[in-house]
């Protein structure tokens, strides 16, 4: 294009920009894109909120009169002091992808953004966000300089408590957006409706609204008394133990598609006693069974959906090698056959044609069972224990007994309690591997044990929810493939 | 996010202006452009810009002994308390006027404000006779006869001087950018 032609193409151009007839980047379009017309054009846009010519100087000498009399102030009236200034706390959370969650925060939160550092190479370094008139930083993590986001490192220690003008609204929204609810908002006695949310990369967020204005006196008064003694009214009502009779806190529920085949199973080679009939929550049957002391849950049926839950299981009898041979003759492989072990027992394992594993156990000694452990103890064999372990903990306040470790850290064997149970734990080798493993817990309440379970990373299946056989249950997955029902026995079902 | 050496420099001046507000010129010369090329590009309006700009470096000076080092630049600290100004501005419309200002959307690249940096400080740079062009036309606002009426000279004229000016900035632009 000829020269000339290229001017007058730019002070058209100019010209539709100026009478903001044209948003820049249409401008940038009308203009050919022939002899870099268009770039030209470009930057005429950004010239048009150009400052004037004398302001930077003017707001420059405006500052040196300031800055003079503060001076002069200073010294002339007081010592010089920082001002009194709002004292603040701003979380700044890392990420591993930090424009993402930006941009889930304007999604879910309603957040805006104020702006952002980017590095050249794209990383962000620095962003501020507001959720109305809260602030949050933002970046990207940086592990060299230990600012690692919550993703990275499979938890969070922090809650950051957000209060909004409408904590329905807000975590509504929020959910449908993608957060995950631990807590649906509820009226608490400290004047708050509250709720919890977990958001895509692992932070957690209370939120809440004020209802009511309620004095620090009058908070205390109704925190005491969630610990003092049951009313009369209370008292009145039925006592149930929260643990169903018969049960221990840990029960392990086999969910197989040939259950039949199980039932007779256990019957013939554990001598377990129990029936099966029930119809289960997944439609498939369900059965009990004792053998000894404890209680096993078989589930499924060929109406099972699946998919199976099988497990490791490590029974305390005093006959190794009878239980043995009767568990071969009732259609098991053997894993290994019995033998004395260093550790004091001796031991011998199976698996039945279902895949669950069996281990049959008795110390060396006069008692079979010296530790006074439950006859049936589940067996996890996790690929590292530790976590497991600090899930466990955490989800439901388990307490490790004993752990016996290889120098170089490998976790042989440990045993962790859980209220009236015990679960043994070993590092998957051999053919000893991770089984998707599923349990029924009994907990005083399963409501804030499903909270907890989830707060310390498992996912939900089902909400808390009153059953027909009287237990209040919940059901979550923990990261390690195991399902947990966790129930509260709240009434006797009788019949 | 910088060289470090920049990052020392910064923090002389931080440090020399909490100890005397007078030394805070040093600090206002090195972002003034940034902070205003930011405001600007996010409100859109010269006199609004100007005047946000002016409340930023004014609340920067009253507070700069609040300032803590903690290895964020101090252009981001300036940067949010333009974000806060602008909201403030945008929240105040709203009561006054009662109604919903509709709300320009916050994200900028800093890319974008980097530009406009560049850009306004390289229009100062420019041959006099350029830089008197686009400041009459973008800034008065004046049509090309109106200036070639000003400037005594022919229509073509300007409009050439027009165009120089933009291809010297472009020119130097991509200098930057290379």
């Amino acid at each position: 294009m000829p020269k000339q032609n290229r001017i007058a193409e730019l002070d058209r151009a100019i010209d539709a920009l100026l009478a903001r007839r044209a948003a820049p980047g249409r401008a940038a379009r009308a203009a050919s894109g022939a002899g870099g017309v268009a770039a030209l054009a470009k930057l005429a846009a950004a010239l048009r909120e150009m400052p004037r010519e004398d302001f930077r100087r003017r707001l420059q000498s405006e500052l040196e009169r300031s800055a003079t009399m503060a001076a002069t102030s200073a010294h002339a009236v007081t010592p010089q002091r920082p001002e009194a200034t709002r004292t603040s706390a701003t979380p700044a959370l890392s990420f591993i992808n930090a424009a993402a969650a930006i941009e889930f925060y304007k999604r879910a939160f309603g957040a805006t953004e104020n702006f952002r550092l980017t590095e050249p190479g794209g990383k962000l370094g620095h962003a501020e966000i507001r959720i109305g008139e809260a602030q949050i930083f933002l970046a990207d993590e940086y592990p060299e300089y230990g600012f690692r986001s919550a993703e990275t490192i499979g938890a969070t220690p922090v809650k950051l408590n957000l209060s909004v003008p409408d904590v329905d609204a807000f975590v509504r929204r929020a959910v449908a957006e993608g957060a995950r609810l631990i807590r649906p908002p509820k009226d608490e006695f400290y004047g708050e409706r509250s709720g919890e949310i977990k958001d895509p990369f692992g932070y957690s967020w209370l939120v809440s609204t004020p209802i009511e204005h309620v004095t620090i006196e009058e908070v205390e008064r109704r925190f005491n008394a969630f610990f003092e003694k049951p009313s009369a009214a209370a008292d009145a009502a039925p006592h149930v133990n929260f643990i169903r009779e018969g049960f221990h806190t840990v029960t392990p529920y086999l969910a197989v598609i040939e259950a039949e085949k199980l039932y007779d199973f256990v019957q013939q080679a554990f001598a377990a006693k129990g029936s099966y009939g029930g119809v289960g929550s997944a439609g498939g049957f369900h059965g009990e069974y004792r053998i000894g002391d404890s209680m096993l849950m078989i589930g499924g049926g060929l109406n099972f959906k699946g998919p199976e839950k099988i497990g490791a299981l490590h029974l305390y009898l005093p006959d190794v090698d009878a239980t043995y041979e009767r568990a071969l003759a009732a259609g098991a492989t053997s894993l290994s056959p019995p033998a004395d072990r260093p550790y004091g027992n001796r031991e011998a394992g199976v698996r039945d044609a279902s895949g669950n594993h069996w281990y049959i156990g008795r110390h060396i000694g006069e008692e079979f069972n010296p530790e006074g452990w439950p006859t049936v103890q589940p067996c996890l064999h996790p690929l590292r224990a530790e976590p497991v372990i600090r899930f466990l903990v955490n989800a439901f306040g388990a307490e490790e007994l004993r752990r016996h470790a290889t120098p170089q850290g490998v976790v042989q064997h440990a045993v962790i309690r859980i209220g009236t149970s015990t679960i043994e734990i070993g590092e998957a080798h051999g053919p000893y591997q991770p089984l998707p493993a599923m349990f029924y817990l009994y907990v005083p309440d399963a409501d804030a044990a499903y909270t907890r379970a989830l707060a310390a990373g498992a996912t939900s299946v089902h909400e808390p929810a009153d059953q027909p056989y009287g237990d209040r249950t919940a059901a979550v997955t923990d990261a390690f493939g195991n399902t947990w029902y966790v129930g509260t026995h709240i009434r006797d079902v009788h019949g | 996010m910088k060289a470090p050496e920049h990052e020392a420099d910064e923090r002389l001046l931080i440090e020399a202006a909490q100890r005397d507000p007078k030394r805070f010129a040093g600090l206002y010369e090195r972002n003034f452009d940034r902070v205003y090329g930011y405001v600007a590009r996010r409100v859109g309006d010269r006199d609004v810009a100007q005047d946000l700009t002016a409340e930023v470096f004014h609340h920067a000076l009253a507070s700069i002994t609040r300032f803590e080092w903690r290895g964020v630049p101090f252009a981001a600290w300036l940067m949010r308390i333009a974000a806060n100004a602008i909201s403030d501005r945008w929240q105040r419309l709203r009561r006054e006027h009662g109604n919903p200002v509709p709300e320009e959307p916050a994200y900028i690249s800093l890319d974008d404000v980097e530009m406009r940096a560049r850009l306004y400080q390289l229009v100062r740079c420019l041959p006099a006779e350029q830089r008197r062009v686009l400041l009459a036309r973008f800034v008065e606002q004046k049509s090309i006869r109106e200036i070639a009426e000003d400037l005594r000279k022919s229509e073509g004229a300007i409009k050439q001087l027009q165009f120089r000016a933009l291809t010297n900035l472009r020119e130097r632009m991509s200098e930057f950018d290379a």
